[in-house]
């Protein structure tokens, strides 16, 4: 058969007309679902772009955080990533390495820049270049359940991990389904779990001479103290089951005197159990009165390789405008990373907010260091190991620091 | 008789051999080319790295750990979803009332994704608020809650059984077809000489039905050796790396770690070892079949 040609080139023409047409410029942007409302988050905030810049095709594409950066290690060795997509900020420096990630810098002026807290941009910032925009913000502070501690007659929430002891002693004599420390032992984070009590004893992940700080007295002393409450049943049983998730189930049904976890949860607590009488409070502290909190951002990135880098940018200074930052921050509960979100009623008066707030000063990230994922996995299966007594302590972290050295070489 | 080009056999399978070429070889080579380089976190090739990924593999403290339990984990599997299949599907075969709904009962299993399958197990399996404790509470055999998932010594069992539930569907439905295919009348003359019902199956029924049993036993090998996520939704191969079979410690290896080189090697190792088994029991399973 032959095709008469005439009909077949006006039908090209056609095809490319209205594709020239209709698709101005796509922005692909990959989101990571922090929780249902992420997706209609950006959608709306998409949508509301594109009526200002009908030139602009924003589309979002919603990936769970579990698999996103499975996703993106898939979708960059097939050359077919997004232009924008949200990242953890620890993965950054691999992006940045492989000259995956773009500068932002030519990009920003003063006023942008003026828009973020120093302490959650300069993650994203590595050779005095920006490579990302901190685009999630968070850090641990303590939950416990007030009706708990006025039942085991506790007063005043534990300042001390020997007061946090004391304490989850008298909650867990309450009976036999509720107890003392909501531990966590299993799935992602079960390594951060362990540093709150490392921190708190003088330690330091990486210490100064660049090796492992997991062989240091402060890590024997405690994994010591989280091994011995276990024993004592001062936490729940059997912690190598627990996923952060678990516990915080735990403390929602209002069987756990405390846990430490995200601000998160105070927003699933307003939504699921509303009437739960708890309070927020700050990360005990050690011996010496060290501690530390886990501060964790997430950037969202351009990619070097984008072709739309200009569409991209406009894109990134709506979602940056107070207005979108703060129905994401308050819809989310993260803590503000702009100064503008932060000093709006909604968030300066929130007084479970402020705890997390107050503990930023003593905030701590993930090392910017390549492997930090391996070795967050052998820290937390040296723990693991522990909390099921399958192995001595000293030996234990020593065996895991001298393996986490090798990666740190 | 001569015959014409087109009706020439190899001719006749070369859109089939192309297709399969495409599907097998051409992923095989992309890996092997992986597995031979130095590649960055994101998949792009850095230069040649000869053995050394291979090597990085196999002195991976937890890699002897994951390939012994992936024999134990395959082969309890196997064997223990073809023992329970075999009674079901002897049950499924006798005429009864029922026999339709009976038989949907027991394939609904395999309609429900995998993840869902485990996802739901993970819950029964919580310590505080699982169902199975609740049950076993219940019917008084247990007074305090046991952690299931918490070591590896009660959770690696349980993913075991869960493993035998989910495969018991597929396994029964090659098993029925298998008895479908056998006479009747066989067994109606073998019970008229007196035969026990023990002695019809294993004179008649069993002997007839080894090629359906080597069916089941190598495509269940197959899928088992690589079943991903029953482990991963309960322990994700925790504690301590004390659930990890090879599947999930590949997973972990190339997408949290990032060394999709090693990733490589250990999934080239592992399809070369599942084709040795493979082939092995055919041979064996042929052998037996002339003799």
């Amino acid at each position: 058969m032959k095709m008469p040609t005439r009909t077949a080139a006006s039908a090209l023409a056609l095809i490319l007309g209205t594709a020239g047409f209709a698709a101005a410029e796509d922005v692909r942007v990959t989101v990571a679902e922090y929780s249902s409302l992420t997706g209609p988050y950006f959608e709306e905030a998409a949508a509301a772009f594109e009526e200002q810049n009908p030139d602009i095709d924003i589309q979002i594409e919603v990936v769970p955080w579990d698999v996103l950066l499975q996703k993106l290690t898939t979708d960059i060795s097939g050359n077919a990533n997004a232009d924008l997509s949200i990242i953890g900020t620890r993965w950054l420096l691999d992006f940045v390495d492989s000259g995956i990630a773009a500068p932002l810098d030519e990009f920003m002026d003063d006023e942008f820049k003026g828009r973020f807290f120093e302490a959650f941009l300069s993650p994203s910032m590595m050779d005095g270049k920006t490579y990302g925009l901190p685009v999630a913000a968070s850090a641990r502070a303590m939950y416990y359940n007030k009706d708990l501690f006025e039942q085991a007659g506790i007063e005043t929430p534990p300042k001390t991990w020997e007061e946090l002891s004391a304490a989850a002693e008298k909650i867990a004599a309450l009976g036999d389904e509720t107890y003392g420390f909501g531990l966590q032992g299993k799935e992602i984070e079960t390594d951060v779990y362990f540093y709150y009590g490392f921190w708190s004893n003088g330690g330091e992940l990486i210490e100064e001479d660049g090796t492992s700080g997991l062989d240091t007295q402060a890590a024997y002393d405690a994994a010591a103290m989280y091994k011995s409450m276990i024993d004592s049943g001062l936490t729940q049983p059997g912690v190598t089951s627990y996923s952060r998730e678990d516990v915080q189930n735990l403390f929602k049904q209002g069987r756990v005197g405390m846990m430490i976890t995200a601000p998160f949860l105070a927003t699933q607590i307003a939504n699921e159990v509303p009437d739960l009488n708890y309070g927020v409070t700050a990360i005990p502290s050690g011996p010496d009165g060290a501690r530390g909190t886990y501060g964790v951002t997430d950037s969202i990135i351009m990619f070097e390789n984008s072709e739309h880098k200009e569409a991209a940018w406009k894109f990134l200074d709506t979602l940056f405008s107070q207005e979108w930052r703060s129905r994401f921050t308050g819809g989310e509960g993260f803590l503000p990373v702009q100064g503008a979100v932060a000093d709006e009623p909604a968030f300066a008066d929130n007084e479970v907010l402020k705890e997390f707030t107050n503990l930023l000063p003593d905030a701590r990230f993930a090392p910017v260091i390549p492997g930090w994922e391996e070795i967050a996995d052998i820290t937390s299966s040296a723990i693991q190991t522990i909390y099921l007594g399958e192995g001595e302590i000293e030996p234990t972290l020593n065996d895991a620091a001298a393996r986490i050295n090798d990666i740190l070489k | 008789m001569k015959r014409s080009a087109l009706t020439n056999p190899y001719i006749l399978i070369l859109p089939g051999v192309l297709l399969a070429g495409f599907i097998v070889i051409w992923p095989l080579v992309q890996i092997t080319e992986i597995a031979v380089s130095e590649v960055n976190r994101f998949g792009q090739l850095r230069g040649f790295a000869g053995l050394e990924n291979f090597v990085a593999v196999v002195t991976d403290p937890a890699f002897l750990g994951a390939c012994w339990r992936t024999f134990i984990w395959t082969v309890a599997i196997v064997v223990g979803s073809i023992a329970v299949s075999m009674p079901v599907a002897l049950i499924l075969n006798e005429d009864f009332h029922g026999r339709g709904i009976a038989r949907i009962i027991m394939m609904l299993p395999w309609a429900v994704s995998l993840t869902m399958t485990a996802i739901i197990w993970r819950w029964a399996l919580n310590g505080e608020s699982g169902m199975l404790n609740s049950a076993l509470k219940a019917l008084g055999v247990i007074d305090t809650n046991i952690q299931w998932l918490a070591q590896s010594s009660t959770a690696f069992p349980m993913q075991i059984m869960i493993g035998i539930l989910v495969t018991m569907p597929f396994t029964t439905t090659i098993f029925l077809g298998g008895l479908s295919s056998i006479p009747d009348d066989l067994n109606e003359a073998a019970q008229l000489e007196g035969a026990s019902p023990w002695q019809v199956f294993r004179e008649i029924t069993l002997p007839l039905m080894r090629p359906f049993l080597n069916i089941a036993v190598v495509m269940n090998t197959i899928y088992v050796f690589n079943s991903f996520p029953i482990i991963w939704a309960t322990t994700q191969g925790g504690p301590a790396n004390s659930t990890d079979i090879l599947v999930t410690h590949l997973y972990k290896v190339g997408f949290r770690f990032g060394k999709l080189g090693d990733a490589a090697a250990l999934s080239l190792m592992m399809f070369a070892a599942l084709l040795v088994l493979t082939l092995i029991y055919v041979r064996l399973a042929m052998r037996e079949d002339k003799s």
